[in-house]
């Protein structure tokens, strides 16, 4: 039961913080309330999608520190899971999401073994490498499709809540986010959990970690099977939303790292990080497009734009802007003691 | 075996000449790699601009396409000093996150520039004097010009970078670098200076090795992700920062390449048809990077661990 108490046990945020995390809570619950256009209805949607993302990566990628690149193989077995038992087996969503995510995590398993032998660079390369494997495979495995992917036909009587298919987006976009805040909370649980501390431990100093009898290796396995659980779920979901999928689509190389970035460049290793990136990117890559893509006639320029941000951000504050916020904190309190 | 030894020797032959190719392309990256530690993931993106260089210059200046390699070289080595002084050199003071994330920004930024520029459409060279000349060495054996002046060059290529490396002075500073940062930088060495100058040399050989590839191989702004990845399997196989390794890997790689092929003709020849492995070409690439990372991570030559 100490999970449970951890996983509402927010006290170690500064007052502010949980004003304004309550501010965004009251906004995303009365967000389909408000008028809004059904573009930014998407945009919404797909922030809530990729603050999963983030927030999954953030517990190998930023607590454990160990860039993972590799994480569109999961969401793709996660979409094709529930596809493929929704199309050949008619089984429900909430059937075929555990199951998806039992694959996905099994799967991470057999290659988090091997994977996790190597370090930094060498790892990060090779999580790529897993994940382009897995997509060559789908690209012509018939029974999943092959290269056209999958499509979940249309049920009859809509809404249906065991198939996950609605007509109006805000049904979506509910669900999404109850998953949300459980993802959230079961985040802020294992902050205060042993995992937790092993692997923040093994991160600023494996060699003492492992001095200390931690076995870093089997916990950043473990790490890695939670991240991939948050994204199989993400990809379950997201072979509903759009009906349509296809491995260039589900297990692309830029998903992987687009779900890299979210948790970075909010700040990784913090729990507001992975949702303050997705907030910044999600509106930023789709206004952009929006503005600047094919229908500007200006194919391109919107993603130079959005390439030149990425490496401005890697260049000046690495750690994020939740780097930055806690900088900045530092500096305010190391003020007042001077003085 | 009439019909099966002609296709086994020509993919053999194929393959072999492809991987001199891969490995001028792989050159570039372990220079850098050897130096300084950093994984460019741009890498596959300053060959497709060597690629559009040799292919917009040559007729726009009204030589040959082979004729523009300097040029593509010479293109190449500026973006590598422009990238590097531009923004690697601050990605450097940052964690290795820092250095993934922001060459991938790089490589997004190049990519879309030449989409904004060339368009989407692939494109490839029509004239000149390699293209379309071919040679029946053996039975049923082609040599096609093109690749065979891909490969002499790429061996000439790696010729120079290995001399200039090993047997100049500046190339025995630049090795002291990347053995000792500190120690070079006592006894006078600026490793600024030749850390931009691995950079030259990295953009230069892989800008040269797009302007050879572009001969047989449409261009399109896509095209580097593949190289970049085959890049990083053969730098892996021969060792991250060794030349001779990735001269070695890279033919590897080649022969790796071209092994579905051989296998296909196998099938075909005993009659199993549907055991076509021809769209797993690449797949193998990536299982070798993996396996050997996990097996034998210096690689097969290399020193750094």
């Amino acid at each position: 039961m100490e999970a449970v108490r951890n996983a509402f046990d927010f006290s170690d945020f500064p007052r502010l913080d949980l004003w304004v995390a309550g501010g965004v809570l009251a906004f995303l619950l009365a967000f389909p309330a408000l008028p809004h256009s059904s573009f930014a209805m998407t945009i919404m949607i797909q922030f809530l999608m990729f603050s999963l993302y983030g927030m999954g990566w953030n517990t190998i990628g930023g607590y454990a520190g160990q860039v993972d690149l590799g994480k569109a193989q999961y969401n793709g077995i996660g979409a094709y899971t529930t596809a493929v038992m929704m199309v050949r087996w008619d089984v429900p969503f909430w059937v075929s999401m555990p199951v998806g995510m039992a694959l996905a995590v099994g799967w991470s398993f057999i290659i988090g073994y091997p994977l996790f032998r190597l370090k930094g660079h060498y790892f990060a390369i090779a999580t790529i490498a897993t994940s382009l494997i897995l997509k060559d495979v789908f690209e012509v495995w018939d029974f999943v499709g092959a290269a056209k992917g999958m499509e979940i036909p249309i049920r009859k009587n809509l809404p249906d809540f065991l198939y996950l298919q609605f007509k109006q987006d805000y049904y979506y976009y509910y669900i999404l986010l109850a998953l949300f805040l459980v993802g959230l909370l079961y985040l802020n649980a294992f902050r205060h959990s042993r995992l937790g501390f092993q692997l923040r431990a093994i991160k600023d100093n494996e060699d003492v970690a492992r001095s200390l009898g931690i076995d870093a290796h089997w916990c950043k396995i473990k790490a890695y099977a939670v991240a991939t659980a948050f994204v199989a779920v993400v990809g379950s979901f997201h072979a509903c939303y759009n009906f349509n999928i296809e491995p260039e689509d589900v297990m692309s190389l830029d998903l992987s790292i687009l779900i890299a970035m979210m948790a970075l460049l909010g700040g990784a290793g913090s729990l507001w990080g992975p949702i303050i990136g997705a907030a910044i990117l999600v509106p930023l890559k789709s206004y952009l497009g929006d503005w600047l893509g094919a229908s500007a006639g200006l194919v391109g320029l919107n993603l130079v734009i959005y390439g030149g941000i990425i490496m401005l951000i890697a260049a000046v504050q690495p750690r994020g802007v939740w780097g930055m916020v806690e900088a900045a904190r530092a500096r305010r309190r190391g003020g007042h003691g001077a003085a | 075996m009439e019909t099966l030894l002609p296709e086994l020797l020509r993919s053999l032959v194929s393959g072999l000449l492809m991987g001199m190719v891969f490995a001028l392309v792989a050159l570039g990256l372990t220079v850098i790699f050897g130096v300084m530690d950093i994984v460019n993931f741009a890498h596959g993106e300053f060959l497709m601009i060597g690629m559009y260089t040799t292919l917009v210059t040559a007729p726009l200046i009204g030589v040959d396409p082979t004729l523009t390699l300097p040029l593509a070289g010479v293109v190449g080595a500026a973006l590598g000093l422009a990238c590097y002084f531009g923004v690697v050199q601050f990605l450097l003071r940052g964690p290795m996150v820092a250095q993934l994330l922001g060459t991938f920004g790089l490589m997004l930024v190049l990519r879309n520039l030449a989409l904004l520029f060339m368009g989407s459409e692939p494109r490839s060279v029509h004239k000149g004097w390699l293209v379309g000349q071919s040679w029946l060495v053996g039975p049923g054996v082609v040599l096609e010009s093109t690749k065979l002046a891909a490969a002499v060059l790429s061996i000439v290529s790696f010729v120079a970078v290995w001399w200039l490396i090993r047997r100049t002075k500046t190339g025995m500073a630049l090795t002291a670098t990347s053995l000792d940062k500190e120690g070079a930088r006592y006894v006078g060495i600026s490793t600024e200076r030749m850390n931009g100058l691995a950079w030259a040399i990295g953009g230069a050989s892989v800008a040269i090795a797009g302007g050879l590839l572009v001969n047989f191989w449409p261009v399109d702004p896509n095209v580097g992700l593949l190289f970049t990845m085959i890049a990083f399997a053969t730098v892996a196989l021969g060792g991250f920062g060794s030349i001779r390794g990735a001269f070695l890997a890279g033919i590897l790689i080649g022969l790796i390449v071209s092994l579905p092929t051989v296998w296909d003709a196998f099938i075909r020849y005993a009659g199993l048809g549907d055991l076509s492995i021809h769209s797993f070409k690449y797949t193998f690439v990536y299982i070798i990077y993996f396996l050997i990372m996990v097996i034998r991570p210096q690689g097969l030559f290399g020193w750094k661990q």
